[in-house]
């Protein structure tokens, strides 16, 4: 494993690879920090830069964004109090405060130091998991495939936020979207209205960039006359000794950090909620834990510690059954999914024996960006800084654009820039019902591979469904997919505000 | 809270319709016995109508709609500009639909300039030079940077080179 590692180094250590690294954090950096930019909007505008690539460079540049754009969003948290993703929400609660008691270098420092070591953390597990992982699905059969693909649709359905029929309607409906085009098994064409484009069905990528970043154009465009953008405060970096926080205070949180780093890990793991539900859940957690539980809130450092943590561990969380199972943990890994595919890799217990230095590559840029995230973002704050001042009004056209440029250049066609204006229409209906977005994204990529293995295991088993519940893995899954559902609609009848529901209010 | 559970009202029938649609759809494939390619399409189409009766249901039994009454914030004070959206999207597909005749290049530049116009904040002045300037900058280096580094050639249109 070492020597891979070692080449994977070698291989990320070049000159075009390392730039492009640098650049790819940057931008991730940007997208986070900004409000309204996400990081599978920067992921998702990058990807076609990566077509003419090979698959190093181009996987590591999208490992670099990732990264940048999940630490990013503590800039905004903590200057502006606004989480400039919802992986930072629990960001603000501490954050916000300690700037305005003029601790904010601090609260940067300490955010940008824990994001650092919560990531680190991550990839150390998913290097040392992930081979593991990989060795018992390669026995996965189609039987195994269907189950595990229903039972992250039914996590991620039922866990995002809103009601759960809406969620499912949302993963339903993702799937019912993926139908168009060429069936798997027997190949007959479905719902194309004859489009010779819609043979290959709706590409993943313009689904992605229609549903994230053209949708939020036009949200923009509702509100954006009137609202009134925040304005970031500069923060002094004169006199900061090393990352503005001393070793003692490092010290007393390195408890609370591994505990956020376990939770941050475990849920990213599981399919469909990552960061963005691990921030407030570490939070709540390290506050009832705390010595001090009343200053929670009120600007205490380690409320930043656990939430920022927990985000980042998430990504080698995400990432583990991306790689080793081809499942997709959240909506940035589907478009990296999407990034492999591009590159004629398919993710799944297999790469780990076809494509073993293709992982370690993959693994040390993880490491690579990682190091580079933490010095870049804490000595290039300023400029991070002023580009949180760039107006709304110039930033998004732009970005759509770039949007344009990215569904061209899949294939080049005007089909698929009809296409993201289509899925940004959709994107922003469900915004406006209250539809979440991220089951029709999973949906979307999901349902393929639910669809041809249940084909393909209704074959084996001569149409006999039973099959899939005598297969003890297959079994265990749709067990807990279908007790997910019923402990949901449980907890629903009895109406109780969780104290997640009681933080995210105040 | 009236006007709530009937936007949920109007919501749960739209979810319905989308199930309905799909179901006509699939009942239109060509199939034959047994598990077909048409299979999971019922089932589906099954999954959204019976979704979309639900939540219909559930919204109809409620004295008064549960749903998004935190999240959504009723009677916000961000005043919502329903002609902001509409030109935004005309522009968006208008930029479109010319982009392969006219070419990337001028239509980059037409659509940013009268983007940057319509999205301008009211308390703002628009400034037209500033406007002119980042579009032309924006279409350019985009273009340039695609063609060369990329190897994207985007449509070149009346412009040719």
């Amino acid at each position: 494993m070492l020597d891979l590692l070692a080449a994977g180094f070698g291989a990320v250590f070049s000159a075009q690879i390392l730039i492009l690294m640098a650049i790819g954090v940057a931008v991730g950096i940007v997208f986070g920090a900004v409000p309204g930019l996400s990081a599978t909007m920067a992921v998702a505008l990058c990807l076609p830069l990566t077509f003419t690539m090979g698959p190093q460079a181009g996987l590591s540049l999208l490992v670099a964004l990732f990264i940048g754009a999940t630490s990013g969003g503590l800039i905004s948290a903590i200057l502006l109090k606004i989480p400039g993703t919802p992986s930072s929400i629990a960001t603000v609660f501490d954050g916000g405060p300690l700037m305005e008691q003029g601790h904010g270098v601090k609260a940067l420092g300490i955010g940008i130091v824990f994001s650092f070591l919560g990531t680190i953390f991550s990839i150390a597990a998913l290097m040392f998991l992930a081979p593991q992982l990989a060795k018992v699905a390669l026995r996965f059969g189609p039987h195994e495939y269907f189950a595990i693909a229903v039972f992250s649709l039914t996590l991620i359905a039922t866990l995002s936020t809103g009601s759960m029929v809406k969620g499912l309607f949302a993963g339903a409906l993702g799937f019912a979207v993926s139908t168009v085009g060429i069936a798997p098994v027997d190949a007959i064409r479905r719902f194309t209205f004859d489009f010779a484009e819609l043979n290959g069905g709706f590409a993943m990528l313009t689904v992605m960039i229609g549903m994230f970043a053209v949708a939020e154009i036009i949200k923009v465009a509702e509100t954006g006359r009137t609202a009134s953008q925040g304005k970031a405060r500069s923060v002094s970096m004169k006199n900061i000794k090393g990352f503005g926080f001393s070793m003692k205070e490092f010290r007393e949180q390195i408890p609370n950090a591994t505990r956020s780093g376990f939770i941050g890990l475990g849920i990213g793991i599981l399919p469909g909620i990552g960061a963005g539900t691990s921030n407030i859940v570490s939070y709540i957690i390290s506050k009832k834990r705390a010595k001090n539980p009343e200053t929670y809130g009120k600007g205490n450092i380690g409320g930043v510690v656990a939430s920022e943590t927990a985000n980042n561990a998430g990504i080698g969380g995400a990432m583990l059954p991306l790689m080793t199972l081809g499942i997709p943990g959240d909506t940035v890994t589907a478009i990296m999914l999407g990034g492999f595919l591009i590159h004629g890799i398919q993710p799944g217990p297999l790469l780990f024996i076809s494509q073993g230095p293709l992982v370690y590559t993959i693994f040390a840029a993880l490491i690579v960006a990682t190091f580079m995230m933490l010095f870049m973002e804490f000595y290039g704050l300023r400029i991070f800084i002023k580009l949180l001042d760039v107006p709304k009004h110039i930033l998004l056209p732009i970005i759509l654009v770039l949007c344009v440029v990215g569904a061209f250049g899949l294939s080049s066609r005007i089909f698929d820039v009809w296409s993201i204006l289509l899925f940004g229409l959709l994107g922003y209906g469900f915004v406006k019902a209250g539809i979440p977005p991220a089951p029709f994204i999973i949906g979307f990529i999901l349902g393929p591979m639910a669809e041809t293995n249940l084909r393909r295991g209704l074959m084996l088993s001569n149409g006999n469904f039973f099959a899939f519940l005598q297969n003890p893995i297959a079994a265990v899954f749709l067990g807990l997919a279908v007790a997910f559902i019923l402990w949901h609609v449980y907890s629903a009848m009895r109406v109780k505000k969780s104290s997640v529901d009681q933080i995210l209010r105040t | 809270m009236a006007a709530n559970k009937k936007k949920e009202l109007i919501i749960g029938a739209v979810m319905l319709a989308v199930g309905v649609v799909y179901l006509v759809l699939t009942a239109r494939l060509p199939s034959h016995d047994g598990i077909d390619a048409t299979f999971v399409p019922y089932l589906l189409a099954t999954t959204l109508c019976v979704l979309g009766l639900l939540h219909l249901v559930t919204v109809f039994k409620a004295p008064q709609a549960v749903e998004g009454t935190s999240e959504e914030g009723e009677g916000a004070p961000e005043t919502i500009s329903v002609k902001t959206v509409i030109v935004t999207l005309a522009l968006i597909a208008g930029y479109v639909a010319l982009l392969q005749h006219v070419g990337f290049l001028i239509m980059t530049v037409v659509y940013l300039y009268l983007q940057f116009l319509v999205l301008t904040p009211v308390t703002q002045k628009a400034n037209h030079i500033a406007y002119a300037a980042i579009a032309v900058a924006t279409s350019v280096v985009i273009y340039f940077l695609f063609r060369e580094a990329f190897d994207l050639l985007l449509p070149s249109g009346l412009l040719n080179f």
